[in-house]
């Protein structure tokens, strides 16, 4: 019980570091391609335990929004999009659920669901996510070209490198 | 109760969701400059189209207090009207032709000169022979009866005031038809006195005075005043009426020089009766 609480207090600081340390200035200073941001900090709202309350899941998604707003200078942007993603975690979680429910003392990660299960439910949450975020940013639909090109590219990006952690560290929780 | 709870427990997720939305739009329209023009924008496009509706609903409802202005504005343009009309005043059998064509017109001045606290006041007004006024014609004003033209130079005509010790109004008490001359023999530059008002005449205090009409000067049904005191004289027959004007007499600007079209006529007539009985 406490081990899943210190791994995702860890999981939640190294996120929002990792983001707003690093991916931010990946996305900002790479000038001549503005369609690119890595979003990776929505890990944390995926890999929270099966347990967790709902309503737990969107407080704790605002919280990490609004810290990853507060290191990129964009109140409320990044904290919209997360919010979102925590509400539709739920949503999602149910409709990939498997045959014989799920075992809520998991977490949803490679080991525990498999990587088949996990690619799908990580890369719907995702795209929901950059969308949200890209569509927030914008502020208009007037410009659903751009946010739609600016949300594929992001979206494969975040993609490889939320792969590439999972499969480096492969947590079990 | 219990179902509401539930209920409540069941929608929490989606409740917590939709309040932390808000939070984090109202965060972004709040600090980030970009968002924050989309928003304004947006919000003064829509506002200004509903300004727009409610504007024209407003109208909408206020078309009953327009739609009574302008009956009562009818109904003052028709009374009007009916004491202009000659077929009104004279039913006589004339020609059709004679009897549509109205009997006053009005001719619009401006009073330049204006004068209220001698015996014997005056009016100047900026229209003249050229305009066709003659001497004898009627001034009124939106208000009541202002005076009579004396004399008409090319571009102006000098009027005699009502305030004036010699000027005299052919007056009638409105809807009882007793009438009398009118005139100014007060200090108060708004009591008249009406004479030749018998006694045995239901007049009363409050009662409209209004022109009689049996000049030629004056179209009959023009304001004069109310009848503010009454009182009899021993051994006479009349009652001296004191008339408050309704007449601003003191800051009149505009006023209308009565035309009366058949004056010439009527006159020739009357006096064709006089020489011929001496």
């Amino acid at each position: 019980m406490n081990n899943i609480v210190v791994v995702n207090v860890l999981r939640f600081v190294g996120l929002v570091l990792l983001q707003g340390l690093v991916f931010k200035n990946i996305g900002v200073g790479w000038e001549s391609f503005p369609y690119l941001h890595i979003i990776v900090f929505p890990l944390f709202i995926l890999l929270l335990p099966l347990r967790t309350p709902k309503t737990l899941v969107i407080f704790l998604s605002f919280l990490i929004g609004i810290s990853v707003d507060f290191l990129y200078d964009t109140l409320g942007v990044h904290a919209s999009a997360a919010v979102f993603t925590g509400f539709a975690r739920s949503l999602v979680l149910k409709m990939f659920e498997p045959r014989g429910a799920y075992n809520m003392s998991y977490s949803p990660t490679i080991a525990r669901m498999g990587l088949g299960w996990f690619v799908q439910y990580v890369a719907i949450l995702m795209f929901a996510h950059v969308f949200f975020y890209c569509s927030v940013e914008a502020f208009t639909f007037v410009y659903i070209v751009d946010i739609m090109i600016k949300t594929i590219v992001s979206f494969l990006a975040s993609m490889v490198f939320i792969m590439i952690f999972q499969l480096l560290f492969n947590p079990l929780d | 109760m219990f179902n509401l709870v539930q209920l409540l427990i069941k929608l929490s997720g989606f409740l917590v969701f939709v309040l932390l939305e808000v939070i984090c739009f109202s965060l972004v329209v709040r600090y980030n400059g970009n968002q924050e023009k989309v928003y304004t924008n947006t919000v003064n496009q829509f506002t200004g189209w509903l300004q727009k509706k409610s504007a024209s609903t407003y109208q909408y409802f206020q078309l009953y207090d327009e739609n009574r202005r302008l009956a009562k504005e009818n109904a003052r343009l028709l009374d009007r009207l009916a004491n202009v009309g000659i077929n009104v005043q004279n039913p006589l059998d004339t020609a059709w032709a004679d009897t549509l064509q109205p009997k006053y017109s009005f001719l619009e001045a401006q009073v330049i000169k204006n004068s209220i606290n001698e015996h014997h006041n005056y009016l100047v007004l900026d229209k003249g022979s050229k305009d066709g006024v003659t001497a004898h014609s009627g001034v009124v004003s939106d208000d009541g009866v202002v005076g009579i033209v004396r004399k008409v130079s090319k571009n102006y005509s000098v009027a005699m005031s009502v305030l004036h010790r010699q000027a005299i109004v052919n007056a009638r008490v409105r809807h009882k038809n007793y009438f009398g001359p009118m005139t100014w023999k007060s200090k108060d530059i708004h009591i008249f006195n009406l004479d030749n008002i018998p006694k045995d005449a239901p007049v009363t205090k409050g009662d409209t005075i209004e022109t009689s009409g049996y000049s030629t000067m004056f179209p009959p049904g023009i304001l004069l005043g109310v009848v503010d005191k009454m009182w009899m004289d021993p051994g006479s027959n009349f009652f001296t009426i004191e008339v408050r004007s309704f007449a601003k007499m003191s800051n009149i600007q505009h006023a209308y020089i009565v035309r009366n079209i058949f004056k010439v006529e009527q006159e020739q007539l009357e006096e064709s009766v006089i020489t011929e009985d001496e």
